[in-house]
């Protein structure tokens, strides 16, 4: 087996308050060790502005602003002029955002960044739902997945949010995931040499809005990857496609198994979701074949 | 940069928040056996040699090897390697091939001359070990580890039991065979060939000499068919065959050998008749495929021309016209509860007439109990024992001649756990033999997601005309390479291989990394245990927090 290749130099602290088992603050600690010291970062209210902590602690060694949910995108590029009109460009600006705060609330902050090429490592976590105000739906929901606002599931498509992005050609799009900690610190590393807007989704299986069990999260990221319910992929200026695999996904039930959101499914419905993954896989397989 | 010290500023890292006090399971660093281990019969620790061989270090494979079995390249040859059964690899793709591994390190530690090392201290006491097959060696080789004064008598005129006159040469090549033994007699054994004791009497003068008595005699009787005629010239028994030299089988032998028996020692017979250059045809009680011997051994055996004629028996033998008629009728078989029991009802009107000139019945051995009348309790079949002590006091058995467990690595085994029990009861400062304390590590302990997938590397054969032609080996050796490669598959069950993982995952940064070692900090650890999810050997658990 390879060993795990990145270096934990303490910039993310013990003593936060993600539950046990986040796979969230697992990312953060490999996202913020690989960005290091020089960097200042902005935060979207949202779970991970609750693991990098309230006044007058924080759980990052670099400083961290809140920002809106809206803005959060048009906080970072402020930050980033700021720090070039001292003279600081070298210093990496991260913006740290929840997927209610980026596919929803956020977009047109992010778009209008993205336009205008603003020069941050936008950061989505997506764990497919608002959950740090007790588990809502959002557009990147699955379809049929039970939120607190969606009781029956959820009836509307997953938005994709990463063709929105790669329309506006920014220089770097990832796809990655907490079940490959090696693969998302090299997509962190290699974003932080790009200049421009680049934007890197995290997959987190969130344990009670999706439920899953306390030492699951990194096993259902997995499934997620492995399944092609989240492939790992970059784009390159909005056209390059890189797929980490073109091998065949593995079916996608034992990644619905492994979830309480998933479990009042019919056999018809999970087949849909299969189908919904088989076209969506076919589609990424011809954008990656289209360069 | 991050400099500010005014109030107004974040200043305080979440450190000063002990979110240990969340948890009601803590991770627990427990190196735990692995399944294999369990299944061998010496509880050898597979999972740490085959790492050994994995990261090159042959000397300290041999070294862990030899700590519970001091012969793997007889062992890596002949063993029935109930290991490889219980492999945790099997559900994955196929089990580590553990035999052929230990068969490499055998190898490797004869062509390099290893030998063992003198044991620390001398002890006084003296054992006397009565007969010099795999369990009798195994007992010398501990008890002379552990620094006791080792005398051991063997009735025939070499050591190795049945590994020497059973075995034949084309499984277990004689070179191997004397470089292991060798290595054990020249730890300072007092060894007396051609020294049958004979009797109980000599048994118990040999008590008397010694501060204890280990007898491993074997099971040396031939079972007789009834309705044989053994004295008979065309009748010769399976044990005194495989013991003669080539020149004896050839003479004792003629042209068309029929085997009676669908064991391993029938394909013994079989394959060394065929190597004489006769015809063979095995006769078995068994119906195909119900045949006791091991799936490879038939194999190889047909592949080799060995006729089969299963499911009848022998009724009856007469002169014929080329040699012997031998009268067959089909049977029934069903099989009975215990190994070896069964029933077999002739079918009327099914006789038939198979032609040969020479019968070798190999139909199992039985414990020469007579011997110790009086003396040692039997048990059924066997010397009666209770962990490893006979009826007489300072008396200790084990080995065919105490169980029906017949395998070498199982005499080699209980001669281990033999002298562990003689060893204690001499000096009670020394640890008794005990049982396995802590759970095998089962299959889904192991998070497979880090295995590679890797095809098994099996050993090659012999083609077959050039195993016709001498009683060279047929199973080829590993190649460096390829051991390493099929060592790589192991999963290291149970064992720590430092592989960082349980490190990496943790989202609260509660373990911490020390030189071959990691701690979890009480004060961060929730509890959740993604550390024991992601690792891959099973090597650490979640056990109930005890920390005040
Ligand atoms: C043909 C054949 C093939 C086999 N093949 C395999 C195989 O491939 N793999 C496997 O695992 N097992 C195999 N076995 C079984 C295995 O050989 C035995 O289970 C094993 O050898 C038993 O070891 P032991 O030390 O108890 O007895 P033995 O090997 O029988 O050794 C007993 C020794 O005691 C000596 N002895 C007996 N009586 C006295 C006395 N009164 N005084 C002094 N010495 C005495 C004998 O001469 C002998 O050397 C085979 C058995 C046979 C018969
Ligand atoms: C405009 C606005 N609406 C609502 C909120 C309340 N709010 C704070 S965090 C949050 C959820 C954000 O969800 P997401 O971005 O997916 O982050 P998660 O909690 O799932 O990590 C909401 C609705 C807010 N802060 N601002
Ligand atoms: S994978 Fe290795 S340690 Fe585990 S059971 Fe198989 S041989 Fe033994
Ligand atoms: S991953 Fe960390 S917090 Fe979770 S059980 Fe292991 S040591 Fe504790
Ligand atoms: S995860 Fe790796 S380092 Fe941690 S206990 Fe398991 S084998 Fe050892
Ligand atoms: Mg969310």
């Amino acid at each position: 087996m390879q060993k795990i290749d990145y270096c934990d130099d303490g910039q993310f602290c013990s003593g936060h308050v993600a539950c046990a088992g986040c796979a969230e603050a697992l990312s953060m600690r490999v996202i913020l060790n690989t960005v290091g010291e020089n960097a200042v970062g902005v935060v979207s209210p949202s779970c991970v502005a609750i693991i990098v902590g309230g006044h007058p602690t924080s759980s990052a060694r670099i400083p961290f602003q809140h920002g809106t949910l809206e803005s959060a995108a048009a906080s970072a590029s402020g930050m980033k002029r700021a720090l070039r009109a001292q003279g600081r460009d070298d210093t990496t600006v991260l913006c740290l955002a929840g997927d209610g705060g980026t596919y929803d609330i956020g977009l047109q902050a992010l778009s209008s960044a993205a336009e205008r090429n603003e020069d941050i490592l936008y950061i989505c976590f997506d764990n497919e739902g608002y959950q740090n105000t007790g588990g809502q739906r959002s557009s990147s929901t699955p379809m049929s997945a039970v939120t607190g606002s969606t009781p029956a599931g959820n009836t509307t498509q997953k938005k994709n949010l990463i063709e929105i992005m790669a329309a506006h050609r920014v220089p770097y799009i990832a796809t990655a995931s907490p079940s490959d900690l090696s693969d998302l610190a090299a997509k962190v590393t290699k974003a932080k040499t790009i200049r421009g807007t680049k934007v890197i989704i995290v997959i987190i299986p969130c344990l009670p809005g999706w439920g899953v069990a306390d030492d699951a999260a990194v096993k259902t990221a997995r499934l997620a990857v492995e399944s092609g319910v989240f492939p790992l992929f970059e784009v390159e200026n909005g056209v390059t496609y890189r797929l980490r695999t073109t091998e065949k996904p593995a079916p996608i039930a034992a990644y619905l198994d492994q979830q309480k959101r998933y479990r009042h499914l019919s056999d018809e419905d999970r087949q849909a979701l299969q189908d919904d993954v088989d076209r969506n896989w076919q589609r990424l397989l011809w954008l990656a074949a289209g360069e | 940069m991050n400099d500010q010290t005014s109030p107004l500023w974040t200043h305080l890292t979440s450190e000063a928040r002990l979110t240990g006090t969340w948890r009601s399971a803590l991770p627990a660093y427990q190196n735990q056996p692995s399944p294999c281990l369990g299944a061998c019969p010496v509880n050898g620790r597979i999972a740490t040699w085959v790492k050994q061989v994995k990261d090159g270090d042959l000397p300290g494979a041999f070294a862990t090897l030899t700590e519970n079995n001091p012969f793997p390249a007889i062992a890596g040859r002949i063993c029935h390697h109930p290991c490889e059964t219980a492999c945790n690899r099997a559900a994955h793709d196929e089990t580590v091939g553990i035999c052929s591994l230990e068969r490499f390190v055998g190898d490797m530690a004869i062509s390099e001359g290893l030998r063992f090392t003198a044991p620390v201290e001398e002890r006084p006491q003296s054992v006397a070990i009565v007969g010099g097959g795999p369990a009798g060696l195994s007992a010398a080789y501990q008890l002379r580890r552990l620094g006791f004064q080792v005398s051991l008598f063997e009735a025939s005129n070499g050591l190795g039991g049945l590994m020497r006159h059973g075995i034949p040469a084309y499984r277990l090549d004689r070179a191997v065979l004397d470089a292991e033994v060798n290595r054990i007699a020249d730890m300072g054994i007092d060894i007396h060939l051609n020294a049958q004791v004979a009797d109980k009497t000599a048994l118990q003068s040999l008590r008397g000499q010694h501060d204890a008595v280990f007898l491993a005699t074997g099971a040396s009787q031939p079972k007789r068919l009834p309705g044989l005629d053994y004295d008979a010239p065309h009748v010769i028994d399976s044990a005194g065959f495989l013991a003669a030299s080539e020149t004896e089988q050839k003479a004792r032998s003629g042209g068309h050998v029929l085997v009676i028996g669908g064991g391993s020692a029938a394909m013994d017979v079989a394959r060394t008749a065929r190597r004489l250059g006769r015809e063979v045809t095995v006769l078995s009680l068994e119906p195909e495929g119900r045949l006791p011997a091991q799936r490879v051994e038939l194999e190889e055996a047909a592949e080799e021309g060995v006729g089969f004629v299963t499911g009848a028996m022998l009724h009856s033998v007469s002169a014929g016209a080329g040699g012997l008629d031998i009268g067959c009728i089909k049977v029934n078989f069903e099989p009975g509860e215990a190994p070896g029991q069964f029933r077999a009802s002739p079918i009327d009107g099914t006789g038939f007439t198979l032609a040969a000139d020479t019968i070798v019945p190999a139909i199992g051995q039985d414990a020469d109990l007579a011997r110790w009348q009086g003396l040692l309790e039997p048990e059924g079949p066997v010397i009666g024992t209770r962990q490893w002590q006979t009826s007489a006091p300072g008396v200790f058995a084990g080995g065919d001649v105490a169980s029906m467990e017949r395998f070498v690595t199982q005499a080699v085994g209980m001669g281990k756990e033999a002298a562990k029990t003689i060893a204690a009861s001499l000096d009670p400062s020394l640890a008794p033999p005990s049982p396995l304390a802590d759970p095998l590590v089962v299959g889904d302990r192991i998070n497979t997601a880090y295995q590679d997938p890797r095809p098994r590397t099996h050993q090659g054969n012999a083609g077959v005309t050039d195993r016709l032609a001498s009683f060279d080996e047929v199973q080829q050796p590993l190649t460096p390479q390829a051991a390493q490669v099929e060592a790589s598959r192991c999963f290291s069950c149970g064992t720590c291989i430092f592989c960082d993982n349980c490190y990496f995952y943790c989202p609260d940064m509660a373990i911490t990394r020390l030189d071959l070692a990691y701690e979890v900090k009480t004060d961060y650890c929730k509890g959740c245990g993604l550390c024991v999810a992601e690792c891959p050997t099973g090597a650490i658990h979640m056990r109930e927090d005890v920390t005040p």
